[in-house]
């Protein structure tokens, strides 16, 4: 698993590459939500166009992040999803909370 | 003897609880289910399935027993173009297995668990069993079906 940060006007993009299971999610999870705590923007976005696989420990970390944009009264959208990553948002209903890009 | 009896194999891994465990887990399904030529959904369906699985048994069935060492059994077997997948731990066990397979389900809510392991196994797999005693262990006994074995016993 390997991170990127994009800062934006307003908004941080974390690109995400590799995989996102319970062993990765720790980490992934303390490095986005440090670099967040660390600007000011409000919105989160995560761009998972390079990620190869990603299991329910990774819909955990999305709803986590998630409720650190609402806390910050910010938006979080999530991009680059596979077909495969999409199935996983909507099995649990994350798509109707978070925006897909 | 059987069509496609020159398929049959059983293998039995046995792993440390400890979650680097859970991408060799994968591994290990996608290297035993090559033969089939799965299409990269049903690749993608079977590792997810076993990540679940097996990230189960390190995060809830060893929880606080790290100490004894503990550890996770995947046993696969393919018979027929059906894959059988049983991970078993011998942790603490489900006191409660169909409120534990409910969607959003979780006991560990503020580890950033989702509470749907079970049933992202549901609906990537044809079957999904749950034998657990408390104190005792669980099993998670996973079936597919491959389609390339419809495919190609028309041929």
């Amino acid at each position: 698993m390997a991170l990127r940060f994009r800062q934006e006007p307003d908004r941080l993009v974390a690109e995400v590459s590799g995989e996102i299971d319970h062993h990765s999610a720790a980490e992934l999870k303390e490095r986005i939500a440090r670099e967040y705590s660390r600007g000011t923007a409000k919105d989160l976005e995560l761009n998972f166009s390079q990620v190869t696989f990603m299991d329910s420990s990774g819909v955990g970390m999305v709803i986590g992040r998630f409720k650190d944009t609402q806390t910050r009264g910010g938006n979080m959208a999530v991009s680059g999803l596979s077909g495969d990553i999409k199935r996983l948002f909507e099995l649990s209903g994350l798509h109707k909370i978070i925006q897909v890009k | 003897m059987a069509k496609h009896n020159f398929l049959a194999n059983e293998v039995l891994v046995q792993m440390d609880a400890r979650s680097q465990n859970e991408g060799f887990a994968r591994l290990c399904a996608s290297a035993f289910i090559a033969p089939l030529n799965p299409t990269v959904s049903e690749l993608t369906e079977v590792k997810t399935a076993v990540s679940e699985a097996v990230t189960n048994a390190i995060l809830h069935g060893y929880e606080g027993r790290e100490h004894t060492a503990p550890k996770v059994t995947m046993r696969m077997s393919l018979q027929d173009y059906t894959v059988t997948i049983c991970i078993k731990d011998e942790g603490t066990g489900i006191r409660d297995v169909p409120l534990a397979r409910t969607p959003l389900f979780t006991t560990r809510p503020d580890d950033e668990r989702s509470g749907m392991g079970f049933t992202v196994m549901e609906s990537f797999m044809d079957s999904v069993e749950v034998l657990s005693a408390e104190g005792q262990g669980t099993e998670v006994v996973m079936r597919k079906r491959f389609s390339n074995g419809q495919d190609s016993a028309a041929n």
